[in-house]
């Protein structure tokens, strides 16, 4: 019934510049994407780095970069902020491991539109190193944040890095909404149209379920932000007049624009924003789901309300945007609406975390790497979404907004518990992608270094914030209630040094064991899934030309009446399977 | 359809421009061409899984670009609402001042628009009836004369834009400019960022048009009219989607 057809697609290209960097292979476009965001990350880090030393030490010099104006501050805040969201939580889950793992484990060897994934990814990379070239303009990079509020940055005179730095932010954003809707659209077609016999809705890994449902979330909400972008790009270039209002004086100058409005921006920012948080998360989510259920060798418990959750997630969080602007004069109304919304969708995340647990409540436990950062991920979710239902009351936002607690909240619960997803996600998929496992004990070493240096650095920042110290400023040191901050901030700024040291063990655990590691065989975390059924590291024509059929569910671990502990999904169907 | 998928044999002839509705194996690197899943790629109905994927495809694109136009059209509504606080005389004052529309070069563009998605369609049809017939083995006959309906929708695409910038060079001759009002700065962004998405369109035709000349399969020459042809009717209705904004919400 199903023949098997001899393709001229499965023979690899013999040129090395067509087979490693231009080229339309899923895979390898997966292994240019989870590049980008390492570079990405290292630089954020770095930034990260520089601004926790200033905020310590205000007037130190660092070596190789002097000292840090205040100025220079808020560009190492924009960047660093614009660089973890958009290149390293937006880009490595979904379009890293998405873009690799998304076919395979649908039982396709390509995505549905390959070259439209190349240029995907090549805009990406264009509008990397547009942002990146803000360091290096008179002027410096924007300093408006990642959130870029006008009237800040709309007006030209507002600060240095507020002229061609801030043109370059939104270019390389628009590039970037670009680039997510070109593969957002790859990744719904090829989830729609690319699977393989058997793999009904039903029967999709979690991962592929979030890889979806975001896809869906990318398409619309980067539309938005690209709007908003080219209306703010205007109004900084040809006169325009959206966001800024009249009679405003900047830098001693009366401006030149009238009867716009700095909460249109608001609004459609956050009208972004706010599914932008569920872009960086859901992928994150997906994976833990799957990786729970693989080392607790148990089915994931309840698959549909899993299914489910992250729907409702999905649309739900293009109501919520408004809990961002509780202090921007809105209408008490409206805020209790939003506020309403808001703690609406704690529901679903709660049914997440619910179900994470009851995975891995009485399964036989297997703390390899990978497990381990799955759960530190559940852990940090919990610690970081119990302080939003607070945030999502207007009353008590009032106080909270735009302190540190806050920056404890996203970073928490979006930050590190992205990271962490996207860790357990290396070592686990690494030994498909690179042939070679990563150190099993290299890996619990970072493991633990990281979850505690992660507690350490943000569970204070919740005391900074209840106690009123405000974000985004660079140097608070003669204001009194905040100088008698400094014995808190300056153990941050110590476990931030350590912690970020402690990278280094996983920077060379990956790179040594690309080159040394011990070679995977093909199914090393005996899991269920397609992509495991292929030899490690996955051929370059994928199932070249095998059709694999599915049978049966992605999580049928410690079945009754199986001799091994798992059954792969494309294995024969049962009676009752 | 069960008459084509018997013909395997014609597909190996080449014939209409360019290899038949075959597959040809892909020149540049493994993971080949935008048709994603090898192991179907030989099968007949490959080309009907194409299309559909490319359907799916466009259809996306349109979702995206709505959204897109959406967001516009909100802060359109938005800042038309908006005021100006006047703090001499402590009032608010409106700044959107409504434009007057030239109307008549306006229709003008609108009836080529639609025209062109008319023989946008017939050409997609004539070229869905020459596949099934190829399948077939039944070769045109050379040198009948038939309407160049392809062609004929790039012209007239290339006409409209032009009218548009008629339309857009009369409003600077009267001193409008994308600064002067938010009228004036909505009507250019609107009408510019449908010209810009309709300009992608028309190059996606010029590439099917010019498909003789590039070597395209046939196959895939119908493929880009196909899918291409959806999101040409999705501007022209875009396009009267924007007109009426332009009209019933002067303000
Ligand atoms: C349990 C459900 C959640 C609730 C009720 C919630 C609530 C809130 C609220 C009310 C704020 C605004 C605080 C302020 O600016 O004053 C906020 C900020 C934020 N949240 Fe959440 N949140 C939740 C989950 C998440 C998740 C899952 C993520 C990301 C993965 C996330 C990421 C963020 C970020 C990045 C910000 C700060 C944005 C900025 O101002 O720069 N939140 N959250
Ligand atoms: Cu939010």
């Amino acid at each position: 019934m199903l023949k098997r057809f001899p393709s001229a697609a499965t023979t690899p290209s013999k040129l090395l510049l067509r087979r490693y960097i231009f080229t339309s292979d899923h895979k390898m476009i997966g292994i240019q994407y989870f590049f980008l965001s390492l570079a990405a990350v290292l630089v954020g880090t770095w930034l990260s780095l520089l601004m926790r030393i200033h905020l310590v030490w205000p007037h130190g010099r660092i070596p190789l970069v002097g000292e840090i104006k205040p100025e220079n501050y808020l560009g190492l805040l924009t960047m660093h902020g614009t660089l973890m969201v958009f290149f390293v939580l937006s880009t490595v889950p979904q379009n890293g491991f998405g873009t690799y793992f998304l076919p395979l484990q649908l039982g396709a060897s390509e995505m549905a539109f390959p070259r439209l994934n190349m240029a995907g990814f090549w805009t990406a990379l264009a509008s990397f190193f547009v942002l990146l070239a803000a360091f290096f303009v008179p002027g410096g990079a924007s300093i408006a944040g990642w959130t870029q509020y006008a009237p800040l940055s709309a007006i030209r005179a507002a600060g240095p890095g507020q002229g061609i730095g801030t043109d370059l932010w939104l270019v390389s954003i628009g590039l970037f909404c670009l680039s997510s809707v070109m593969s957002a659209i790859n990744f719904v077609t090829t989830t729609v149209k690319q699977r393989t016999p058997g793999m009904r809705w039903m029967r999709m890994p979690l991962p592929c379920w979030s890889w979806f449902v975001t896809a869906i979330l990318s398409l619309l909400a980067f539309s938005v932000l690209l709007a908003a972008l080219i209306l703010l790009l205007l109004d900084r270039n040809a006169g325009t007049n959206f966001f800024v209002p009249a009679g405003l004086i900047v830098s001693g100058q009366a401006v030149n624009h009238s009867g716009g409005s700095p909460l249109l921006w608001q609004h459609l920012f956050w009208f972004f924003g706010h599914p932008e948080v569920y872009i960086a998360i859901l992928p994150a989510m997906g994976i833990t789901s799957h990786l729970l259920s693989v080392f607790s060798r148990k089915p994931v418990f309840g698959y549909r309300a899993m299914v489910g959750a992250t729907i409702a997630i999905g649309a739900l969080g293009f109501m919520v945007w408004g809990h961002h602007m509780f202090v921007s004069g809105m209408n008490p109304y409206e805020g209790f609406a939003f506020s309403t919304l808001t703690t609406a969708i704690a529901v679903p995340s709660a049914i997440k975390v619910f179900n994470w647990l009851g995975t891995i409540y009485g399964g036989k436990l297997q703390f390899s790497t990978p497990m381990l950062f799955s759960i530190g991920f559940v852990s940090l979710f919990i610690a970081g979404g119990l302080t939003g239902p607070f945030l999502a009351q207007p009353s008590l936002d009032m106080y909270l907004h735009d302190t540190y607690f806050v920056v404890a909240h996203f970073h928490l619960i979006m930050a590190m518990a992205g990271i962490f997803a996207v860790f357990s996600a290396t070592y686990f998929w690494f030994p498909k992608m690179f042939g070679r496992m990563m150190s099993e004990r290299l890996g619990a070493i970072h493991f633990w270094f990281t979850l505690a240096g992660a507690y350490a650095i943000f569970m204070p920042m919740h005391l900074l914030g209840v106690a009123g110290h405000p974000r985004r400023y660079s140097e608070l040191t003669g204001v009194q209630y905040v100088a008698a901050m400094a014995p808190l901030q300056k153990f941050i700024t110590f476990a931030a040094v350590i912690t970020i040291c402690g990278q280094l063990v996983f920077l060379f655990n990956l790179f040594w064991s690309m080159f040394r590691g011990r070679r995977a065989e093909a199914n090393p975390w005996v899991c269920t899934t397609l992509e495991w059924t292929l030899p490690s590291p996955t051929p370059a024509a994928g199932f070249a030309g095998r059709v694999p059929v599915v049978n049966r569910g992605p999580y049928e671990y410690s079945v009754p009446g199986s001799t091994a502990d798992f059954v792969a999904q494309d294995a024969p169907a049962t009676q009752e399977g | 359809m069960p008459i084509i998928s018997e013909h395997v044999h014609v597909e190996r002839k080449p014939k209409l421009g360019g290899g038949g509705p075959g597959k040809i194996p892909h020149k540049r690197g493994y993971g080949g061409g935008d048709d994603g899943d090898h192991d179907r790629s030989k099968d007949f109905s490959s080309r009907k899984e194409r299309l559909r994927r490319y359907r799916i495809g466009i259809l996306l694109c349109i979702i995206s670009v709505s959204t897109l136009f959406i967001c516009l059209t909100l802060a359109y509504v938005f800042r038309q609402n908006l005021g100006t606080w006047d703090p001499i005389h402590r009032q608010w004052i409106r700044d959107w001042r409504a434009l007057t529309l030239p109307y008549r070069q306006l229709w003008i563009n609108t009836l080529i628009l639609l025209l062109s998605s008319f023989t946008l369609e017939m050409a997609r049809r004539k070229m869905a009836h020459q596949a099934e017939f190829a399948a077939l083995g039944i070769v045109p006959i050379k040198g009948r004369a038939e309407v160049p309906w392809l062609g004929l929708t790039v012209l007239l695409g290339f006409g409209f834009l032009a009218g548009q910038v008629v339309v857009w060079n009369g409003f600077r001759s009267q001193g409008l400019f994308l600064h002067n009002n938010p009228s004036s700065s909505f009507f250019f962004i609107l009408t510019g960022m449908h010209a810009i998405h309709l300009t992608g369109g028309l190059l996606a035709l010029l590439y099917a048009a010019g498909g003789r000349l590039l070597k395209l399969r046939f196959d895939s020459q119908i493929l880009a009219v196909d899918a291409t042809a959806s999101y040409w009717h999705f501007m022209g209705g875009l396009w009267l989607y924007i007109f009426g904004l332009l009209y019933f919400l002067k303000g």
